[in-house]
């Protein structure tokens, strides 16, 4: 490139000091950051980029430790300066966002008042006006609805995608010549990161900012960045520009994570059509409702409205998944449907008996029929037991075996879901998420159940892992014909392994349909946005322009009247806003909660799909 | 005890095994325990070895100082008391009787209280607002105020002693056992429990219980001192164990008169259960240091 | 706004009922106290008529929840009752006297409350003033330098200040202070100088509470997240502890200060007026106590609870206040 770089990074290398010694966490990084561009920078989790993040703003403390290299900054060796000329550096030339938003703001404080703070510690002559003028105005520019309103809020009161809005205008209403964003959209829902990242692009030509974009998704990088560069065990592998980087990649590594990236279209795996058999589980119009404090109105109370009437069946031996972002309703339906709690209204039905209101031992025999895989591999193992009596403790409960019989059931069990019955009398401490998974699903298999809730099960597990479990759950089903039903964000997994998917929405299924009609031709606008806002490497039938709007689902406190996307939605008409749209399903058991006729919506802007590969097989 | 840091796996140990092996690598730890063993060895040892008594009054032995000053000799140590029995036995066995009432009133009013404590924060609705005031209602009274009312119209001895402590005290263990549950409530391990069918007393006594107790006993540690602490004032305002039993509060109460002439009868015993608190204290402090480097995951 | 009214309304109205409770609890258990309070009005000479006759005029006989109602009526109009034992003037009567008491020739409960209570408050500011002035240099230090010998040094002041007996301390310090070097007096009260000794043995007991509290809640904070951002965000780390660290900690401290220490004050001062005679409520109560005197024990119980709660609903308030996430 023919001007100066704004950063030059040379031979960086970093180790992590330990009791067994010190590990190389960079070796040798050296690259360029051209002004006014994005630079990516694409890595698995490991991989040492966030490290590097932190080291381009000096920002490496102990165990971490710089072992030799340079960051130059308009000249200046950023990892020689002294503290304090570093400090000034930090906040105002360069800014850093993080991963979490929602930890980066002192809680106590309203968000606003917060980053005046900033702006007048990087500023110091700046009045409290102009300071206040220039932070609202900047709120206003990354698309905060009612700016002048949330400058007042506290950080609890923000979501995440709105938090991290913030940030970015921490960040940027310093105008910094370098930004420094490290793995921003991580753990906003797709739809919300998509935004983000448009933000970001339209933000960068505005301010003129140079930005190293870091993140462990390659769909989000090579939407956002100029250049890519790919780092591998704190080594850099390969820097192209973005776009001929997936064309056209140089190193094996690079091919081998472009191959990584599920795909939902281009040869997309798909389970089989649902069997026409019985029904398992029978949901009815299911409600639950929160009743939850108000401190604004003297003795006032404000209703969540978290469930609003969910109706769906599945069928024996199917897989069938329940997909929405947060806020959506799905916690609260996986709490209803493991009974733990009650819902306000409509029934439940398992194998035909109705387990709403169920209570004492009628509830106990059920409770061996269906069984709830948590997400969080950790916490839903009690620490202090072994792993033999954590297996074991579900057929004690039931009364189902004991003495020798029951130790032979656990080992048996363990064998199946592929752990060593050596593990037997170990405490759970050390294992991998994955070995505690299956834990978990030992401890739900031993009961035999016939219907299988998976809450997010799979979404703590890296992509090796998770495809290893969804081999043992095909297999599980396919010997004991359980049936599953999947609750998950992950658009890409319930392509590969759900018959049948119902999107949820604010508290309801607003589309319930096959998975080839989800995925290829949906009715509902939502189902379309959220798949417009996966970032994935292949064409997209639905583009970002068409379908994704600002802004983030409502409350469920304050529920709009009529349709409830229709605030979001782009082809929302003067019939939404009155009218309540029905899910209505068609003979096929397809349907979408909306007033569109069928083939008003644009259509797919890739060719449709040929009839015959819905026959496609899942692979094992 | 000795070689638990030596033998330590700390990732394949249980939880309180780390803590236990954190806190004994510390030096404090070990300086700490081996002067609290060793004073707890002399509480035994000292009547048989030492050649005076603590209870006969000599009245020629009145008012002798520690053998270390002029005019101390032997066999008393650490000086006679205005009736001519020697401090040091006197003091051991004070020491024995505090710690003795002080380790059954904690392990009393931690079994109560935690007891509660996670009954009412697993159960929660209005059986938790109840017993919540209950505690509100027990600690809006200030201790010493429920004792010398209680012990002051009674007539004292070590039971009465010992139930006056625990009434105080239960409270602050079923608040701090209420909200660790509240918190351990919400985590998925009690949830898929409950899913497998687990009855409610079921998922206290085998999972909410072993889970938070221990980190509750480590600080319990510092209560046994806290306790002994408040015999001391009971014995002191005289609504304590009644003499001629030796407790440090009745000794030191009746060494103010000869402050002047005789400063060891109230300094010498109050030194020694200072020692003895300290050390035990420390090792409270250190353990529950150790516990929440484990906590975060640095040990 | 809606906010406080609701708070208020919500916790005096379940603060009185607390306070009502304590009450009820503190007056039965003093009506079924051994040790029969006539018996020291009248003296040991007392007939059993005369005993008879004034137990039913003072309406001793009457059924528990009877006398309780009437005596909350009394207090709700501000009156406590006459002590049994204590004189107008001061000094005990009753007991060597003959024939029937006057009971309007003793002291009314509220008048010895309130002409005790200025030395109490004296003792206790000046006692928590000494306990923050030992306690915040070290809980921050220690705070502020987790895992360095600040934190140890810490560790060792607090649990050796929480292992001395305060009445050991008491009279060790009387000793030292007053009878060996004469530098400070230390018996009884009169004048503000009396009050050090007692005030250095309340800050000692209340100081390893605080310095814990501070060290903690510090620590914990130094480490949440918005700490480190916020000077990668361009706040030096000074402002980032006075302006953040300072704020967030200030929500568990409160806590502790209700929750623990102002019952430790309470019982402190008690004692500590005890070991001294320092003429505040503390030793009023404890002479009270041996005195059978129950209408000054039930008075200050009753007082003491009341402080309690109201303290905690005060703190309360502040922490919601400060910590907009906190419900109440």
């Amino acid at each position: 490139m023919a001007t100066e770089p704004i950063m030059r990074v040379e031979n960086l290398s970093v180790v992590l000091d330990s009791a067994a010694g010190s590990r190389p966490i960079l070796s040798d990084v050296s690259f360029d950051v051209a002004p006014r561009s994005v630079l990516g920078i694409i890595g698995e989790s490991g991989s040492g980029k966030t490290v590097l993040s932190n080291a381009l703003i000096n920002w490496i403390h102990k165990p971490l430790r710089l072992t030799g290299g340079r960051v130059l900054y308009q000249g200046r060796d950023l990892l020689a300066l002294p503290e304090q000329a570093m400090a000034n550096l930090r906040g105002r030339e360069i800014a850093y966002i993080g991963a979490n938003p929602t930890i980066a703001l002192d809680p106590t404080l309203p968000v606003g008042h917060q980053i005046v703070e900033k702006l007048k510690e990087v500023e110091p002559g700046i009045s409290e006006a102009n300071a206040r003028k220039r932070v609202i105005d900047t709120l206003d520019a990354v698309r905060i609805p009612s700016a002048v309103r949330r400058f007042d809020e506290y950080p609890f009161q923000f979501s995440g995608g709105m938090m991290q809005r913030a940030m970015i205008v921490d960040a940027l209403v310093s105008n910094p010549k370098l930004l420094i964003a490290d793995n921003i959209t991580q753990p906003l829902d797709v739809t919300v990161a998509a935004q983000i990242i448009r933000l970001l692009r339209d933000l960068q030509s505005a301010f003129e900012t140079s930005i190293v974009f870091i993140s462990s998704s390659l769909g989000v990088v090579t939407d956002t960045a100029d250049d890519v560069i790919v780092i591998n065990a704190g080594r850099i592998v390969e820097r192209q520009p973005a776009a001929r980087l997936t064309a056209a990649p140089e190193h094996a590594y690079t091919r081998e994570l472009i191959a990584k990236v599920p795909r939902l279209w281009a040869e997309a795996e798909t389970p089989e059509p649902s069997p026409a058999n019985d029904i398992v589980l029978e949901v009815r119009d299911v409600e639950r409702t929160y009743v939850v404090r108000d401190r604004t109105r003297l003795f006032g109370e404000n209703r969540v409205r978290a469930v609003r009437g969910v109706s769906f069946d599945v069928r024996r031996g199917e897989s069938f998944g329940l997909i929405g972002e947060s806020g959506c309703g799905k916690s609260t339906l996986s709490r209803l449907l493991s009974s733990i709690e009650q819902p306000d209204k409509g029934s439940i039905k398992v194998e035909g008996r109705d387990i709403a209101g169920l209570k004492g031992t009628p509830l106990l025999a059920m409770r061996r029929r269906f069984q709830l895989l948590l997400q969080d591999p950790y916490n839903a193992i009690p620490a202090h037991a072994s792993i033999g009596r954590t297996i074991e403790e579900p057929l004690r409960i039931h009364g189902l075996a004991r003495g020798a019989a029951l130790k032979q059931r656990v080992r048996d069990v363990m064998t199946e879901v592929g752990l060593s019955p050596d593990l037997y009398d170990n405490l759970p401490v050390g294992l991998s998420a994955g070995q505690r998974q299956r834990i978990n699903i030992a401890r739900a298999l031993i009961l035999e159940p016939s219907l299988m809730i998976l809450d997010e099960t799979l979404s703590a597990l890296d992509q090796v892992e998770q495809a290893r479990l969804l081999a043992l759950f095909e297999t599980l089903q396919k010997r004991h014909g359980i049936t599953y039903l999947y609750i998950s964000h992950d658009l890409a997994m319930v392509r590969r392994v759900c018959a049948r998917i119902g999107v949820m929405y604010l508290g309801r299924i607003v589309e319930l349909a096959d998975n080839h009609t989800i995925f290829e031709n949906p009715a509902h606008p939502y189902t379309r946005t959220l798949l417009s806002s996966v970032l994935t490497v292949e064409p997209k039938p639905f583009l970002p322009e068409t379908y994704l709007m600002e802004g983030e689902p409502p409350d469920p406190i304050h529920i709009p009247a009529g349709c409830t996307f229709r605030t979001r939605c782009p082809f929302a008409s003067a019939r939404c806003a009155t009218e309540d749209p029905h899910l209505l399903a068609t003979a096929e058991g397809n349907g979408a909660a909306c007033h569109l006729e069928p083939g008003h919506l644009p259509p797919s802007s890739l060719l449709p799909a040929p009839a015959g590969r819905a026959a496609a097989c899942l692979e094992t | 005890m000795t070689d638990i840091a030596l033998s330590a796996r700390p990732r394949s140990r249980s939880v309180a095994h780390r803590i236990l092996a954190g806190a004994w690598a510390t030096t404090e730890m070990k300086v700490a325990f081996f002067i609290f063993a060793a004073l707890a060895v002399l509480t035994v040892v000292a009547p048989f070895v030492i050649d005076a008594s603590a209870t006969k009054i000599t009245v020629a032995d009145r008012f002798l100082p520690p053998i270390f000053m002029e005019g101390g000799r032997y066999p008393y140590l650490l000086g006679t008391d205005q009736l001519g029995r020697d401090l040091l036995l006197r003091s051991l066995i004070g020491l024995r009787n505090a710690f003795a009432i002080g380790i059954v009133s904690v392990v009393v009013m931690f079994v109560i209280g935690c007891a509660i404590g996670i009954y009412s924060g697993y159960r929660g609705g209005w059986v938790d607002v109840v017993l919540m005031r209950i505690t509100d209602v027990q600690m809006s009274i200030p201790v010493v105020i429920l004792a010398i009312t209680i012990l002051g119209m009674s007539r004292p001895n070590a039971f009465t002693v010992i139930a006056v402590l625990v009434l105080a005290s239960w409270p602050a263990y079923a608040r701090v056992a209420r909200s660790v549950t509240l918190a351990e409530r919400q985590k998925e391990y009690v949830r898929a429990a409950k899913i497998l069918g687990a009855s409610d007393l079921r998922i206290m006594a085998l999972h909410i219980a072993p889970s938070i107790l221990p980190s509750i006993a480590f600080v319990a540690v510092l209560d046994i001192a806290r306790m002994m602490i408040f015999e001391a004032i009971f014995g002191f305002i005289g609504i304590g164990i009644q003499p001629p039993t030796p407790t440090f509060g009745t000794i030191i109460s009746a060494g103010t008169q000869y402050l002047l002439n005789a400063w060891w009868i109230t300094i010498v015993p109050g030194f020694l259960l200072a020692l003895a608190l300290t050390s035990l204290n420390l090792m409270g402090g250190v353990l529950e240091r150790s516990r929440n480097l484990v906590l975060q995951g640095q040990l | 706004m809606a906010f406080a009214i609701e708070f208020f309304v919500r916790r005096l109205s379940q603060g009185l009922l607390i306070v009502l409770l304590v009450a009820f609890v503190i007056f039965t258990l003093l009506r079924i106290a051994p040790g029969d309070p006539i018996r020291i009005i009248l003296g040991p000479m007392a007939t059993a008529t005369a005993m008879e006759e004034t137990a039913r005029e003072l309406g001793l006989r009457d059924p528990i929840p009877v006398q309780f109602g009437r005596f909350i009526v009394q207090v709700a109009s501000g009156d406590f009752g006459h002590s049994f034992i204590r004189g107008k003037q001061g000094g005990a009567s009753g007991g060597s006297q003959d024939g029937a008491p006057d009971l309007s020739q003793r002291a009314p409960v509220m008048d010895l409350i309130l002409t005790a209570l200025p030395y109490t408050l004296i003792l206790a500011s000046l006692g928590l003033i000494f306990a923050f002035l030992i306690a915040i240099p070290i809980g921050l230090a220690a705070g502020l330098n987790a895992g360095r010998w600040q934190q140890k040094l810490g560790l060792y002041i607090s649990s050796f200040f929480v292992s001395l007996p305060n009445i050991w301390v008491g009279v060790v310090l009387i000793y030292l202070l007053s009878a060996k070097s004469g530098l400070l007096p230390a018996i009884g009260y009169r004048g503000i100088a009396y009050a050090i000794i007692p005030a250095i043995v309340v800050a000692i007991e209340m100081s390893p509470v605080l310095i814990r509290a501070i060290a903690v809640s510090i620590a914990a904070n130094v480490q949440e997240g918005y700490f480190n951002v916020g000077q990668v965000r361009g706040i030096p780390r000074n402002k980032m502890i006075y302006r953040h660290v300072v704020r967030n900690a200030a929500v568990p401290l409160l806590n502790v200060f209700s929750a623990q220490m102002i019952g430790m004050l309470l019982g402190g001062l008690f004692v500590v007026e005890y070991i001294f005679s320092f003429p505040g409520i503390g030793l009023l109560t404890i002479n009270a106590v041996f005195q059978r005197d129950f209408p000054i024990i039930q008075a200050v119980a009753i007082l003491a609870s009341a402080v309690l709660v109201l303290i905690n609903i005060l703190v309360d308030f502040a922490s919601t206040t400060i910590d907009r996430r906190l419900k109440f």
